[in-house]
């Protein structure tokens, strides 16, 4: 077993090495040929391979001189418009030497920039098209300003297939000689539904037991590594223990870093999942809408969300008491 | 030997008061402006907020100009005959040793109706006819009563002097006492202080006395150590009321910042609205306290706050609806403070651990630490030589390989 992050180490490194995506790799790849690239938009979920398609693209673009024309920025870090107007715009307008006559910019976790990020972006992209060609990646290509994406080619990105997320994981399995079960491949495909990152990262977690990864030992470490079990604290709402369910959300919020909205959306979903009480379901959902919107608004997660939860609480108690 | 910071640390001169520069310059030029005969305002009315130096400026001010200093407070009692003994004699005669000097009447607010009956006509008649500086202070200076006295005086405002200033005089004082204190730590204390330099002073002297160090986490404590007190009958009063209007006025009863009294109440709603109709609705209101709060703070528009107010103590009483008033429940600190300062430091090394991620996975920083540290820390439990390998890679600090190894997963 190799001592690094697996996700890291097992990134293909040129288009070919991608399995996946195969359409969004065939039109990459003929960018690569006729030596030009359009801006881009990589849109999809995590782990399914924009920024490794960004990475390879520019790695089969410029061989081994690909750091000297490539930067990458990611803008969840650096989301301001000063890093647009400053870090960007240098980049931008130098022009680079070379067979290739534009450089490449890696705009990572783009939907995170702010818009007025994106305005000063937009005149950037244009007036530097020359010199600087963007490759946007982004979860929700929603949340890229209009007037970026008809500059950009769009390129939607997948979870993926089953067969794929296979292939790779076997792979590594038998690189890093872990003996990988065919339930345990099965668990880890359930739990990460075609996150590539996170399979990798479940199946190097599971590994580090020095057991065979079966179907076991991957819940066992996935119960772990997601202490966000947001369907725990809605029943133990449900159940009555505010205190307790409160608690739970303060540690989310608190110790692991989770965003009020990823919770709201997992509530959202719970609420039509679980035993909810019917005639509560859609009065619930408008309470989660509002709450929603509070905190787009920029309210208390912690405050609000537990409000939510105290709507919970008298929702088990009007099921329990059939009120 | 123990000695009142407030008291050693109190100005010997007028440069060395904090803050209201330009109100000393005018008093001090209206002091000097006697030597060429009484000028046309014979009073001069220092007037604001506590502990923001318009005593000690008085003091000191009649030190730099080598005066006699008189002085009289709430203390002694100023009914008209007194006030006319003690004014009167200090004004219309020459001073004891043929000298120049300065009469001080301060806290005038504190003159009540009844036992100092006459006092403000009183002064105001010295004021018209006064030989000698009279200086008078009170925090407000627009109260009714000194309408008429007002005319005969010149006005001077005092103002609270600025965050910085007040934490430069901390900073000056932690360096006398050999105390390294940290930026943050003076600026908080300063900034609780609402610019009464007394107190902050104090606050300074309570809890850094004695140290060589003093720390953010030290101070930020401070903001609830005194007055538990007051908290626990404004929570009783909310959480019990009856009317809407008493509930209101343990609001004004306190001088809790609101904020605290929030997290106060936040905490505490559970324990003390126990059914859960009662519950629902008191978080509600809560949440609807908080929503305007963050009205507040995107217009910037203050007024809002009676509406924050409003439900944070009408709309929590008003949830009472079944839930009994049975026997005495205790009321708990808020959890979710403590937890914040403890947590900040835990968001500072997860960034860092964060950002040793970001420069190896192609991923941000924010996201690094939620995707890949959970993992992390498995790995960390489980495999050490693996950890060992990873730590290496990722080239993190000793601190950093801690913190993954001890943090719950």
């Amino acid at each position: 077993m190799s001592f690094e992050m697996w996700a890291e180490k097992y990134r293909p490194k040129n288009l070919d090495d991608m399995v996946n995506q195969r359409e969004i790799v065939e039109r990459l790849k003929s960018f690569v040929k006729s030596r030009n690239v359009p801006h881009c938009i990589f849109a999809g979920p995590p782990g399914t391979g924009k920024t490794t398609a960004a990475l390879c693209l520019a790695r089969d673009l410029y061989r081994e001189a690909y750091r000297e024309h490539l930067m990458e920025l990611n803008a969840s870090d650096e989301r301001g418009i000063d890093v647009v107007r400053e870090t960007v715009k240098t980049f931008a307008r130098v022009k680079s030497i070379g067979e290739i006559p534009f450089k490449i910019m890696i705009l990572d976790e783009a939907d995170n920039m702010t818009s007025d990020a994106q305005q000063a972006l937009r005149r950037t992209m244009e007036r530097y098209t020359e010199t600087c060609r963007f490759i946007m990646c982004a979860n929700y290509s929603g949340k890229i300003i209009e007037p970026i994406q008809s500059r950009c080619a769009p390129f939607r990105f997948t979870y993926l297939p089953r067969e794929e997320h296979d292939h790779y994981l076997k792979e590594i399995a038998t690189k890093e000689k872990v003996k990988l079960t065919s339930e345990g491949l099965d668990a880890v495909f359930e739990v990460c539904g075609g996150d590539l990152r996170r399979a990798i990262n479940t199946l190097q977690s599971a590994a580090s037991l020095g057991k065979p990864v079966d179907s076991k030992v991957v819940y066992s470490v996935t119960g772990k590594a997601s202490p966000a079990d947001v369907q725990k604290m809605l029943k133990v709402a449900m159940d009555g223990d505010f205190v307790e369910a409160r608690k739970q959300l303060r540690e989310m919020i608190q110790k692991y870093g989770l965003a009020g909205s990823d919770i709201i959306r997992q509530i959202h979903t719970e609420i039509f999942r679980g035993d909810v009480p019917e005639k509560w379901k859609i009065k619930l959902a408008d309470i989660v809408g509002e709450v929603d919107y509070r905190l787009v608004e920029g309210a208390d997660e912690e405050v609000q969300l537990s409000a939510l939860l105290a709507k919970l609480v008298e929702a088990g108690y009007a099921m329990k008491t059939g009120k | 030997m123990y000695s009142a910071w407030t008291a050693k640390y109190k100005p010997k001169c007028l440069a060395e008061v904090v803050g209201n520069t330009e109100a000393i310059k005018q008093f001090t030029d209206w002091i000097k402006s006697w030597e060429r005969g009484a000028p046309k305002k014979r009073c001069v009315f220092l007037w604001g907020p506590p502990g923001i130096g318009k005593t000690v400026s008085t003091e000191v001010a009649a030190n730099d100009l080598r005066m006699e200093f008189v002085e009289k407070n709430a203390s002694d009692y100023r009914t008209e005959d007194a006030v006319n003994r003690f004014a009167g004699l200090a004004s219309q005669y020459g001073s004891l040793f043929g000298g120049k000097r300065i009469i001080l009447l301060d806290e005038l607010d504190g003159l009540t109706g009844t036992a100092d009956r006459g006092g403000v006509k009183a002064i105001t008649d010295i004021a018209k006819t006064a030989q000698f500086p009279i200086v008078l202070i009170a925090n407000n200076a627009y109260d009714p009563r000194f309408t008429n006295l007002r005319n005969y005086c010149l006005l001077i405002e005092f103002k609270k002097p600025a965050v910085g200033d007040v934490a430069k005089r901390l900073k000056q004082i932690c360096e006398k006492e050999a105390i390294q204190a940290d930026e943050d730590a003076l600026k908080f204390i300063a900034q609780r202080s609402t610019g009464d330099i007394r107190s902050a002073v104090n606050d300074l002297q309570a809890l850094g006395q004695g140290k060589k160090k003093l720390t953010y986490e030290d101070v930020s404590w401070l903001g609830y150590r005194d007055r538990q007190d007051t908290i626990f009958n404004v929570l009783r009063m909310i959480f019990y009321a009856k009317t809407v209007s008493s509930a209101k006025q343990a609001m004004n009863m306190s001088d809790a910042d609101p904020d605290m009294l929030f997290e106060w109440i936040y905490e505490n709603v559970p324990a003390h609205f126990t059914d859960p109709h009662d519950l629902a609705n008191a978080m509600d209101a809560l949440a609807m306290a908080d929503v305007y709060r963050g009205r507040i703070r995107h217009t910037r528009d203050w007024s809002l706050m009676r509406y924050v107010v409003d439900y944070m103590t009408a709309g929590i009483a008003m949830a009472r609806q079944s839930t009994k008033t049975s026997g005495w429940t205790p009321f708990k600190f808020p959890t979710r403070i403590m937890m914040l300062s403890r947590s900040r430091a835990d968001r500072a090394i997860r960034r860092s651990i964060g950002n040793k991620i970001k420069r190896r996975c192609h991923i941000s920083a924010v996201r690094a630490s939620k995707e890949f540290l959970p993992f992390l820390r498995i790995i960390f439990k489980n495999n050490s030589e693996m950890a060992a390998g990873i730590a290496k890679w990722l080239d993190l600090d000793r601190e950093m390989v801690e913190y993954v190894c001890e943090s719950e997963g």
